[in-house]
């Protein structure tokens, strides 16, 4: 599964590079196209139609009967990073420019394995990581799950801690 | 000397068993404005802040940096910055300044602007500042749900009974930190029991917090802490980078989260800089609003002794909840620890949040005995439950809690008790005896409940981690016991993460799933007969408690 939308995600942020310059400005485009929150949110009552499983399921094939015959598991309940943006969509237009960016950095990581997260976390801890480790991970990021922002966002990290002492001595 | 009876009689009064303290700014004993925060001021070059409050850039630590870079609207903060202090205090109280005025014009001001500006305000006017900032319309509440034996399905019975009195989010935390797979489990079944779409979660060291939220076992977290001081921060074991990543990593699973600050916290960890408590608590706010988190959990919190025992302490808290909304955030306003021997004082103190009415006014009112309340207590508890409702009742205010009959109360947590052994047994987990469930049926507290093998228990808790029991076999367990509506409770939750609708700022659930958050359910508060307004069936709801005599009662 993780191998599956590993690839869509390679494939999606490779399209996306080719199309624009600066595809972390703007979330990919809507399925909709410019989503307004009065109208469009919450998604999964006014536009049940844009909301995807990973697996490509509507919210409404999530039923218990699915659940009990063992059709649908545990990897079904998972957000895509499609819908990730179109909530960042929404936040950025109530003006939440900044929930809109963290929004647009966990589409990245849905692509990341549970245990990889919870390590990438704790190397950002204080004292953890060499710069060296930090820019690894950084590449990691990038060039594996095509997580651009958080790359940018860990280099950013790694420059931060040198000049205040809190990397691994 | 002689000792006045009448000194003698107030020197046992329950205020005097409270610690008090003279300002002393040069440790950070100070509630506001203190001599050594701070002036306002920014400089912006090349679309950079090359100097903020009066600190240049290449002195900044990694806190500057970050709320430099992430937090404050560069296209505003010149024109607000270039504003009268007093006049944006003025507005902050002007009924007929719209709170998105106001939020649009936060954007662009420091730390040490928003402290000057709520300065000038006193408790009326952040009142009803408040009333107007917080995000979401309709009030809210949240409790705590815990236990000093971690006993898993006294926790089931008072989440239930928890939910039906009307907290729509609830925390658990541990005695034992390897009970906290069972904690979270007990407390998804017992909420959903009481009523489908309260949201739980279960505080613990932060990667095991998530690792639960991963599995579905929760839904969403909170404590998630945050500090005003670079050392102290570090202390805590994070950086505002890791503690970002850390709130991205929340959302890549659709779970909503919060982070965690409150005046105090860097004073009790012995560096404050010299600075006061307000201002590096806002500090705290815009490390979250630059973390691009929805909201905050503050109001002291675990601290409430150090702002409560220095002049205008109380005040300073009120503040630090209305910045927290002046940036657009959700605000979890704290009243959540033992502060007061005195019943007055805690009752004065959470009037500040219940009156203005805050998402969440408490975070949270433990809805267990204080004994059993394992966050350190809680400034309103199980016994005041019916002084609460009463207060809703007297102020015509509404407080987030609904009064309840004992016969649903008792029906409610047997059925939770219920869901949870059969949960239990499905999962191979040690058995959930009949008497245990009759206990937690009719139980105040842990004392009235038969010991459980602990050691056992233990084991069996971390065995269901390595095994990776999920959300969905608790789905499977309970509809397979004949728990179908639980079952079907349990997987609205889960669907919630697909959707990711409640990742938007103030987000609850109602109890037929409907997302309520502040970009559907506004806060439009513009004067009198406007905003939330408590009427129509939810008044009724308040003021029906079961004490009150009816006509009916008289034989005339």
């Amino acid at each position: 599964m993780i191998d599956e939308s590993l690839v869509q995600q390679v494939v999606r942020e490779v399209l996306k590079s080719l199309g624009r310059q600066a595809p972390e400005e703007k979330p990919a485009p809507a399925v909709g196209g410019g989503l307004d929150p009065a109208r469009d949110y919450p998604l999964a009552t006014q536009r049940p139609e844009l909301v995807r499983t990973p697996g490509g399921r509507r919210l409404d094939e999530l039923t218990l009967e699915r659940v009990m015959s063992g059709e649908i598991t545990a990897d079904e309940f998972r957000i895509t990073p499609e819908t990730l943006r179109l909530q960042a969509e929404i936040a950025a237009a109530v003006g939440r420019r900044q929930l809109a960016e963290n929004l647009r950095r966990a589409a990245e990581l849905t692509a990341i394995p549970d245990e990889r997260i919870l390590e990438i976390y704790n190397a950002l801890r204080p004292y953890r990581s060499t710069k060296a480790e930090l820019l690894a991970i950084a590449d990691e990021l990038e060039s594996r799950y095509g997580a651009r922002i958080n790359a940018a966002f860990i280099r950013e990290a790694a420059e931060v801690y040198e000049r205040r002492g809190r990397l691994k001595a | 000397m002689k000792r006045s009876r009448r000194f003698e009689v107030l020197a046992a009064r329950p205020v005097n068993q409270d610690g008090f303290v003279v300002e002393w700014p040069e440790v950070g004993l100070i509630a506001m404005n203190s001599p050594n925060d701070p002036q306002p001021g920014i400089r912006i070059e090349q679309g950079r802040v090359v100097e903020l409050d009066g600190k240049r850039r290449e002195d900044f630590d990694m806190i500057d940096q970050f709320i430099a870079d992430y937090a404050i609207d560069l296209d505003v903060a010149p024109r607000v910055m270039a504003m009268d202090s007093v006049t944006l205090a003025r507005m902050l109280v002007d009924v007929n300044v719209p709170r998105e005025e106001i939020v649009a014009l936060t954007r662009g001001m420091t730390p040490a602007k928003i402290v000057e500006v709520v300065g000038h305000l006193n408790v009326v006017e952040m009142m009803m500042a408040l009333q107007k900032m917080r995000a979401r319309r309709t009030p809210s509440n949240q409790c705590h749900v815990t236990n000093l034996r971690d006993n898993p399905v006294l926790l089931a019975a008072d989440a239930a009974e928890a939910a039906v009195r009307g907290f729509d989010e609830q925390e658990t935390t541990v005695g034992v930190v390897r009970y906290a797979p069972f904690n979270a489990l007990a407390l998804l079944v017992g909420s959903q029991t009481g009523r489908g779409g309260v949201l739980t979660q279960c505080a613990l060291e932060e990667a095991t917090e998530l690792l639960l939220g991963m599995r579905g076992l929760t839904s969403y977290a909170e404590t998630i802490s945050v500090y005003g001081t670079e050392q102290v921060f570090v202390d805590g074991d994070d950086t505002p980078w890791s503690k970002a990543f850390l709130a991205s990593a929340y959302a890549s699973r659709g779970l909503k989260m919060r982070f965690t600050s409150g005046t105090g916290s860097e004073v009790q960890m012995g560096y404050a800089e010299g600075k006061s408590m307000l201002y590096l608590e806002t500090r705290c706010v815009m490390i979250t609003k630059g973390a691009g988190v929805q909201g905050l959990q503050n109001g002291s919190i675990s601290c409430i002794g150090i702002p409560g025992a220095v002049p205008s302490g109380i005040r300073a808290v009120l503040a630090e909840n209305l910045i927290t909304t002046m940036l657009d955030l959700e605000v979890a306003s704290g009243n959540d620890q033992t502060f007061s021997h005195s019943d007055i004082r805690r009752t004065a103190r959470m009037l500040m949040q219940m009156l203005p009415g805050t998402d969440f006014i408490f975070s949270g009112f433990s809805a267990v005995p204080n004994y059993d309340n394992m966050f350190a207590g809680s400034n309103f508890d199980a016994e005041d439950f019916d002084d609460y409702l009463i207060l809703q009742r007297d102020l015509m205010v509404d407080g987030g809690l609904r009064p309840v009959r004992e016969e649903e109360i008792l029906a409610v947590r047997r059925r939770a008790a219920q869901a949870l052994q059969a949960v239990f047994r499905e999962l191979g987990l040690p058995p959930i005896e009949d008497e245990e469930v009759e206990a937690a049926t009719y139980a105040h507290g842990s004392k009235e409940m038969p010991p459980r093998k602990v050691a056992e228990d233990l084991q069996a808790a971390q065995e269901m981690l390595r095994r990776g029991v999920t959300g969905l076999d608790v789905v499977r367990a309970l509809a397979k016991h004949g728990y179908q509506d639980i079952a079907e409770r349990v997987l609205n939750m889960l669907k919630q993460r697909v959707s990711g609708d409640y990742l938007q700022t103030s987000a609850i659930i109602t109890a037929d799933f409907r997302v309520l958050s502040a970009v559907n359910d506004p806060n439009d508060y513009r004067g009198p007969n406007t905003g939330y307004r408590l009427s129509g069936a939810r008044w009724e709801e308040i003021k029906n408690i079961p004490q009150a005599i009816r006509p009916e009662d008289f034989d005339v």
